[in-house]
């Protein structure tokens, strides 16, 4: 079987370039409806270029986005927002000012009028279980229950692929169980692809796993097979430990 | 709630500004009037940057292309036309449309913040130029000579909309005030509409917004043609007040005034930036008075302590100090518990 056919998403050879570093390089990356992916690869891989990419943040240097059977490459980003696609960046980016209720509804307000918009934020904080700070303004709140405001922004939008980028950073255990539990319940409805570095909380959500290797797919496959995997394990594992050390 | 207490400030000031127009041409001699009449002039056209600054996010350093091109539009079809109904509505939407073209390009261009304040500083001084390189005959519109440096004389005076007699200076500062309430409710409306607050969340974090789906895009376009109408629309009431236009309406000075009453008001507010202009052009109209030293020395002394007490703006500030006192006069109260 082709892997773009019956794929929601499936690029080919593509390609982003600055100026002489080419962060992302060739991927053929193909995704099937309902599957929840793990991103993995060292700092400076490509990760979040690739999500740039796709989001319409950056515009590929060359190669092709189809999702649904749609080219989206190179498209404005609230376009291809509009056809189905959610991220979790990076770097956290929320209203700072706003509450975490205001948050969550300005994000609902897009595709509902004001009281539906309101009912959406209201559930989409339940969801993530943190009811208790829709009225606090989000600046104030920890580095954890930010990106799960953030979570539920993305999803308050009701997209269909939903790009997460490190969701887990900044959260404790339990928070971290907990975004693990709410991630597992969206796979299956939603397609997903997590970036994580944490390999306790990937094997806790995902079967499969890709991994970025300067700017390339090193390897894809199972979870447990890429982590006994010997080579991924000097790319990305040894360098994780020194980082830690 | 939290609605309810924005529309009774809303609705209290706007009550505050009725009574102004009720009573000042009443309370107050000829000369005192047209003073106000054109703080009244002048707080609208802040009002064009406070709103594109504070609520959009653009920052315009060349404000003062709108003034004047509303000023010198105004006058060329009054001139014509004979009357100012229409030439009045006529220049808003002239105003309004260049700002849209001026806009598409800078915001569909995907032109970055900084370069946009320079883009639109770079307009007003091009217009400046070009205005000031009319003096000979030939520039003509119709039966109205552009002039050059020395401007448009005869300009027609307001007249009561839809008739043709002219305002007296009461009539024509009621009329002005009352175009300040209607810009004033009309831009709470918008910020508080829809439309509004995702032009807010763009200034707040663009990134996010258009990762929500939003074309950042048109809300700016909108906002800035907007703001450019009402900077058109400020710029037709100055030419009609002084019966006089010319190049300086186009100015650096023009456009600085403007950044300068709305960052000392307070970015992010309304009333503020009102404020702006009634507090420092008094204040330069005093100093003015006063031969005692260089008034823009003075002005600037001011402007930087301004700065440095209140980095925030006069309203801003005043409305914590205000929160903060009365906090302190409820604590006495509160010791008597545990
Ligand atoms: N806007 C940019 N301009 C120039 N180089 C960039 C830009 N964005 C990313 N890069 C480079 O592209 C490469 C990939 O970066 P990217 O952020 O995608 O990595 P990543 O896999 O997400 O890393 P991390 O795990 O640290 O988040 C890096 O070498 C980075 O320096
Ligand atoms: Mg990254």
């Amino acid at each position: 079987m082709n892997a773009a056919s019956g794929s929601i998403l499936a690029t080919s050879s593509l390609t982003m370039r600055f100026g002489g570093v080419v962060a992302v390089d060739n991927v053929d990356f193909s995704l099937a409806p309902g599957e929840l992916r793990c991103l993995i690869g060292p700092n400076g891989a490509g990760k979040s270029t690739f999500f740039k990419c796709l989001t319409g943040q950056l515009r590929p240097s060359s190669g092709s986005i189809l999702f649904d059977g749609e080219e989206i490459g190179g498209r404005h980003t609230h376009e291809i927002v509009a056809r189905g696609i959610g991220i979790k960046t990076q770097v956290p980016n929320l209203f700072e000012g706003l509450s975490a209720y205001e948050n969550v509804s300005l994000a609902a307000s897009r595709r509902n009028r004001a009281d539906r918009a309101a009912e959406i934020a209201g559930e989409m904080l339940e969801l993530m279980q943190i009811p208790e700070i829709a009225g606090e303004a989000v600046g104030t709140l920890a580095h954890g229950q930010r990106q799960l405001v953030e979570l539920a922004m993305v999803l308050a939008g009701r997209p269909r692929l939903v790009l997460l980028d490190e969701p887990a950073a900044g959260m404790a255990g339990e928070e971290r169980a907990r975004l693990a539990g709410v991630v597992r319940s969206l796979a299956g409805d939603n397609t997903l692809i997590v970036v994580e570095h944490d390999m306790d909380f990937i094997k806790d959500i995902a079967s499969t796993v890709t991994v970025f290797h300067r700017g390339r797919i090193f390897i894809e496959g199972h979870v447990e097979e890429i982590m006994a995997h010997s080579e991924v394990q000097e790319i990305y594992l040894g360098k994780e430990t020194n980082a830690a050390a | 709630m939290a609605a309810f207490g924005y529309w009774r400030g809303v609705a209290l000031v706007a009550a505050v500004f009725l009574a102004i127009l009720l009573f000042v041409p009443a309370w107050f001699d000829l000369f005192e009037v047209l003073q106000m009449t054109q703080y009244v002039v002048l707080a609208i056209y802040a009002l064009s940057l406070a709103y594109i600054w504070g609520f959009g996010g653009i920052i315009s350093f060349g404000q003062a292309g709108f003034f004047g091109l509303g000023g010198y539009a105004f006058a060329v079809i009054s001139i014509n036309m004979g009357e100012t109904t229409v030439p009045f509505l006529l220049t808003i939407a002239l105003c309004f449309a260049f700002a849209a073209v001026l806009g598409y390009f800078m915001f569909y261009g995907r032109l970055s913040d900084v370069y946009l304040g320079v883009v639109t500083l770079v307009v007003a001084l091009i217009m400046w130029k070009l205005i000031s390189h009319t003096a000979g005959p030939e520039y003509a519109i119709g039966k109205a000579r552009l002039g050059g440096f020395n401007g448009i004389p005869s300009i027609p005076i307001m007249q009561v909309p839809f008739t043709d007699r002219e305002m007296d200076p009461g009539e024509m500062f009621q009329y002005f005030m009352g175009l300040l309430i209607f810009v004033y409710l009309l831009l709470h409306v918008l910020i508080r509409s829809k439309f509004g607050r995702i032009a807010i969340s763009i200034r707040e974090n663009e990134v996010r917004t258009g990762l929500l789906g939003y074309d950042i895009r048109r809300y700016k376009l909108m906002v800035f043609s907007i703001g450019g109408a009402l900077g058109g629309a400020s710029g037709a009431m100055w030419a009609t007040y002084q019966t006089f236009i010319d190049p300086n309406a186009f100015s650096l000075e023009m456009s600085a005034k403007c950044l300068i009453w709305v960052m000392a008001g307070g970015v992010g507010t309304l009333v503020g930036p009102i404020v702006g202009v009634v507090a420092l052009q008094y204040l330069s109209l005093k100093l003015g008075e006063t031969a005692f030293m260089n008034n823009l020395v003075i002005l600037g002394i001011v402007l930087v302590l301004l700065v440095l007490l209140m980095p925030r703006g006069i309203v801003p500030t005043l409305h914590d100090w205000l929160r903060k006192a009365l906090a302190l006069a409820r604590q006495p109260s509160r010791r008597g518990a545990p």
